[in-house]
């Protein structure tokens, strides 16, 4: 019964912050400075990983894939099932997981870091609101970043199942690119980049709420990091299962 | 910025009028009652753990006391919740006219010593970059880390993070100088020097200063008026030399360095 009035009162008090950081996002000041400075660094953090996450996928699909379209004579068709995997599920899911894991953490440890060190409190004696200056560049920043990730991880999850369709499984390379496309559709492709910038708000929320509210000392800081991880990323994959199902019974 | 004409001349800096604050069942501040005139350099002292950063920190709205008014140029902060939009407002104009140097300095870490000092002035002032630059200089040579300008706050000492720290404390000319024991870890050849620039700037700009401090050399040589902290209580307070004169046997104990007396080691 306790435990249960606590998670109400936590999630009222996220509402609450979800509706500030709202308001903030768009009315002046608005630090867009600090917005393009978290943009750089974000994406510097997450390039690297998201793309070593994305490459053996691809590579994955193909040689499975290969095999399993040979069973039919339809591997000239390989294409449009990597091309679906890929651009509809993998990619936005792994742009969104990484930047869970690398920028939730790391906005969720800085905001945390200066809470702790009281450089928030120092923001706000100096008169800046906190959620202006720190929280709502990072969530700018996490729906900004996480589609532009997830470009990448389109070409590059096509990239590495092309290598292993083509050069190494000997598809041809004009089959290749006829299917790739065959069946998805502009909206899939619009879809993945809005669903990554739904979960990069998510995340960027996550974050800057645990980061904000962290405990008392170093260890609490770690914890705050640790928390948004593990939040964001069940939360993602739960809400990409119900937004596909969702899609699907839609005919999209 | 000193804006001497915003209020009239004779409204006291600050008052703090029946000023409790608990945590939980532990009272820090049981009932203060205070007023500091607008010019005056006041030094609070007092055992560590009495509550006298909780003290700056109900001045400046950060914390909220359970009872009591805490008037800043006649404005009841304590009334003034920073949750509300409107409250938050009135806060962060209140608060433009005061510069806290925090107990452990409260540096960006991120930014270099120079960006640190411009920040406040980036934000609150008009001032061109090239005016911002000279400014920061002046500031940084005073408390003698001019040659720190492009270092991090972890590349530096603690006590030049201090020094730092008071630089950006007085980085935009402001009212009212709160500083939570600035003298603590500086040597005394630096300390001396911080408080010669303290006097400077009550002689030159007419900054009012709530200084908290366990250094009786100092308290001696900059307040013109002396409070005493002691066990949630303000003990004494009072013109300096009334406060010395009157030898309250909780200043004398804090003065005597002695280890018996009203102040208890719990
Ligand atoms: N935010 C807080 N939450 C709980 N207790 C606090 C908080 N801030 C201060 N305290 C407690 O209040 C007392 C006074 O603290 P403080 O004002 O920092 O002492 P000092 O006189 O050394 O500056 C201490 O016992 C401290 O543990
Ligand atoms: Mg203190």
């Amino acid at each position: 019964m306790d435990k249960l009035l606590r998670s109400l009162h936590t999630l009222g008090a996220l509402v609450m912050f979800i509706g500030q950081v709202a308001r903030s996002a768009v009315t002046p000041p608005v630090y867009l400075g600090e917005t393009l400075r978290m943009m750089n660094v974000l994406a510097k953090r997450c390039v690297i990983p998201v793309s070593l996450a994305v490459a053996p996928v691809g590579a994955v699909i193909s040689l499975q894939g290969i095999s399993i379209f040979k069973l039919f004579g339809a591997e000239r068709m390989l294409s449009s099932f990597l091309g679906t995997a890929i651009f509809r599920e993998y990619s936005p899911a792994l742009a969104s997981v990484m930047v869970a894991a690398q920028a939730g953490s790391s906005i969720a440890a800085r905001i945390g870091t200066m809470k702790v060190r009281g450089q928030i409190d120092a923001l706000a004696v100096m008169s800046v609101d906190p959620v202006r200056y720190v929280v709502v560049p990072g969530v700018l920043a996490c729906v900004i970043v996480a589609p532009l990730l997830s470009v990448l991880t389109n070409l590059l999850g096509v990239f590495s199942g092309w290598v292993f369709a083509v050069p190494i499984g000997g598809i041809d390379h004009g089959a290749f690119m006829e299917h790739l496309t065959a069946q998805i559709t502009p909206a899939d492709l619009w879809i993945g980049l809005g669903k990554c910038s739904l979960f990069g708000l998510g995340v960027g929320l996550i974050a800057g709420y645990l980061g904000l509210n962290v405990g008392k000392g170093a260890a609490d800081v770690g914890k705050a990091a640790n928390d948004t991880v593990v939040s964001t990323i069940v939360l993602i994959l739960l809400v990409d299962y119900a937004v596909s199902m969702a899609l699907l019974g839609a005919g999209l | 910025m000193a804006d001497p004409t915003s209020t009239p001349d004779d409204t006291p800096a600050v008052v703090l009028d029946n000023v409790s604050k608990s945590f939980g069942d532990h009272t820090v501040l049981d009932g203060v009652s205070l007023t500091i005139q607008r010019g005056s350099i006041a030094v609070m002292l007092g055992p560590s753990g009495t509550g006298k950063s909780v003290l700056l920190r109900c001045l400046v709205g950060l914390l909220q006391p359970d009872r009591g008014r805490v008037l800043v140029f006649g404005e009841d902060v304590a009334a003034l919740d920073e949750k509300r939009a409107a409250d938050r407002k009135r806060l962060f104009a209140i608060r433009r006219r005061f510069g806290m140097l925090f107990q452990d300095g409260a540096l960006f870490d991120d930014m270099t010593v120079f960006d640190n000092v411009a920040f406040p002035m980036r934000l609150h002032t008009q001032l061109s970059e090239q005016a911002i630059h000279e400014k920061v200089s002046d500031r940084l040579a005073r408390v003698g880390v001019a040659h720190a300008e492009q270092k991090f706050p972890s590349e530096l000492s603690g006590g030049m993070r201090k020094r730092v720290a008071f630089a950006r404390a007085i980085a935009i000319d402001p009212d009212i100088v709160l500083c939570d024991e600035p003298s603590s870890g500086l040597d005394p050849v630096m300390s001396a020097t911080l408080d010669e620039l303290i006097l400077e700037l009550h002689r030159t700009l007419g900054m009012t200063f709530i200084i908290i401090s366990h250094d009786t050399a100092e308290a001696r040589k900059v307040a013109d008026t002396i409070g005493m902290l002691a066990n949630g209580k303000l003990v004494t307070f009072g013109p300096a030399e009334q406060v010395f004169a009157e030898n309250h046997p909780a200043l004398e104990q804090f003065f005597t360095r002695a280890t018996v007396g009203p102040i208890k080691v719990v």
